[in-house]
């Protein structure tokens, strides 16, 4: 299990840590062994009967599922990934619940001590795609407050992500936000950021990548839920990385008109339905300067995926709690962009090794050798990670 | 069985009901008062077995193979100390931290662990690849 190495650390007794090593252990055998298990059964068992019985091969991700979701294999494959994904909010519960204290007092000690800001809005309505629902089967979600200036949910997302990941999210639970923000100073390196932005950043884990790579640019940090955000600034300032975190909602933003050089986003519009999806592009237009770029980390949509890829990442969708995985991921990217205003032509998608796993050079080479989505790696929280993203240019 | 048996949810429509009226999450906390967290999942979970009670032994069983590895853990961090130290203070298993050796050691123990727990499992996929299993394997 992954510790966190900043000063909000939760204290754990040894048997605490053991529980976490062990739920970490199992999601890698589920989610790597288990996964090429699945795999082997499809090849071998399931897809074979489905070639005889229809004198065809599945057409899609769909026609994976219902073909495969009779078989023993891939019911013991589900039952213990949700049993895993119980097991890594419960492994963190009892330490988080006897530290809430303590853990608040350390937040306040840490908040502002460097030149990072907070702004919650008081009486902000939290849309109901996040306040109906516990994501990822999260108790209470990010938004679940229990007290005045609650942070816990941002602690328990925080713990949780170093238990859930095992180790393939970095050592610091950012190797998305280091790949991909490394990524474009390498590919570009006459962009300068002066300010960026990301959206629906929860925690700012990847958020304050961007300061790292851009010491120069201003970065701010928006989401929807307040106890994520009270967590966030006081990770950041742990860390000692200026961030502005605000609570916004990223289909309607408060800032001006072409007032940012980047917007980001990572692992979020896929949590959002698609309407939502819409707004948020057209904002993201709106606030970005002319020469600016948007840039989404997301899952691979379904079309650049084989029909066993895409089954395989839309289980999420239909049994972690995640309705508008799956319809985000039928979506066709390019439209997305030129439906909020971007040129077609300004389009850009890139596949991105993980920094942590690949090593730099590995990683720094994929800026000048473009890659393809690789339809057994890309998304997928596995040995051989890469990720996935799109974006345009103003 | 019934070959229409299916691997997805299955929630009564009246829970499911109910968990669509619980929208509104535990109020704001207005009050100076420190409320416990809420450990269970709004929304039900999935089950993927003809009958839901296999899904939750299966969580059982899975949660007492993680309290044994706790106990193992525990033991370990044990014998450490006391190999280092040759005899134990209170508080001090609870303190220890393994050094990056013993980290390694572990690691590859509780994958160990891990597999053979899920030794059944594998037969279908060795079969499935058309290498069959041996009678005694390992």
């Amino acid at each position: 299990m992954l510790e966190l190495k900043h000063d909000l650390k939760l204290a754990k007794t040894r048997d605490e840590k053991a529980r976490m090593n062990f739920v970490s252990g199992l999601r890698a055998h589920v989610l790597n062994d288990m996964a090429s298990g699945m795999r082997a059964v499809w090849d071998g068992e399931v897809e074979p009967a489905f070639r005889q019985h229809h004198q065809r091969a599945p057409a899609n991700g769909p026609e994976v599922h219902k073909a495969i979701r009779q078989n023993e294999y891939f019911k013991f494959y589900s039952s213990l990934r949700v049993t895993a994904q119980d097991m890594v909010w419960q492994s963190v519960f009892p330490p988080l619940e006897r530290n809430r204290g303590a853990l608040k007092a350390k937040a306040a000690g840490l908040a502002g001590r460097r030149k990072g800001s907070l702004t919650l809005k008081p009486g902000f309505e939290v849309p109901r795609y996040v306040s109906a629902i516990d994501v990822h089967l999260m108790a209470g979600n990010y938004d679940g407050e229990y007290e005045a200036d609650d942070l816990a949910a941002g602690a328990l997302y925080d713990n949780g992500l170093a238990v859930f990941s095992f180790g393939l999210m970095g050592q610091n639970l950012d190797d998305i936000g280091q790949s991909i923000a490394g990524f474009i100073r390498l590919k570009y390196p006459d962009v300068k950021p002066k300010k960026i932005l990301d959206l629906g950043c929860t925690i700012g884990h990847n958020t304050g990548s961007w300061k790292d790579q851009f010491p120069n640019a201003e970065v701010h940090g928006i989401d929807v839920a307040a106890p994520c955000l009270r967590y966030a600034h006081a990770r950041a300032e742990a860390q000692g990385r200026t961030v502005h975190f605000q609570q916004m909602n990223a289909e309607a933003l408060d800032f001006p008109d072409a007032s940012f050089d980047v917007v980001f986003s990572s692992m979020f519009l896929h949590e959002i339905p698609k309407k939502g999806i819409e707004k948020i592009m057209a904002e993201a237009y709106r606030v970005l300067k002319p020469g600016g770029l948007m840039l989404h980390m997301e899952l691979p949509p379904n079309s650049q995926l084989s029909p066993y890829d895409a089954f395989y990442l839309d289980w999420d969708s239909a049994y972690n709690n995640e309705p508008f995985y799956k319809p985000f991921r039928d979506l066709q990217p390019e439209q997305l962009c030129a439906r909020a205003g971007f040129a077609p032509k300004k389009y850009v998608q890139f596949v991105i090794p993980s920094v942590g796993w690949y090593g730099e050079k590995v990683w720094s080479e994929a800026a000048t050798q473009p890659r393809e989505v690789d339809s057994d790696k890309t998304g997928r929280l596995s040995d051989g990670i890469m990720w996935y993203c799109f974006g345009a240019w103003k | 069985m019934s070959p229409a048996k299916r691997a997805t949810r299955k929630r009564p429509s009246a829970k499911r009901a109910a968990a669509k009226r619980r929208t509104v999450k535990p109020a704001a906390a207005p009050a100076a008062a420190r409320q416990p967290m809420r450990r269970t999942i709004r929304g039900g979970r999935p089950y993927f077995f003809s009958d839901p009670a296999i899904d939750k032994v299966l969580n059982m069983v899975i949660v007492l193979g993680s309290e044994v590895w706790t106990l193992r853990e525990r033991l370990a961090a044990m014998e450490a100390i006391q190999v280092r130290q040759g005899g134990l203070a209170a508080g001090e298993v609870d303190a220890h931290e393994f050094s990056a050796e013993d980290e390694a050691r572990l690691g590859a123990q509780r994958k160990e662990f891990i597999d053979s727990l899920f030794r059944i499992l594998q037969e279908q996929v060795e079969e499935a690849r058309g290498r069959p299993v041996r009678a005694k394997s390992r």
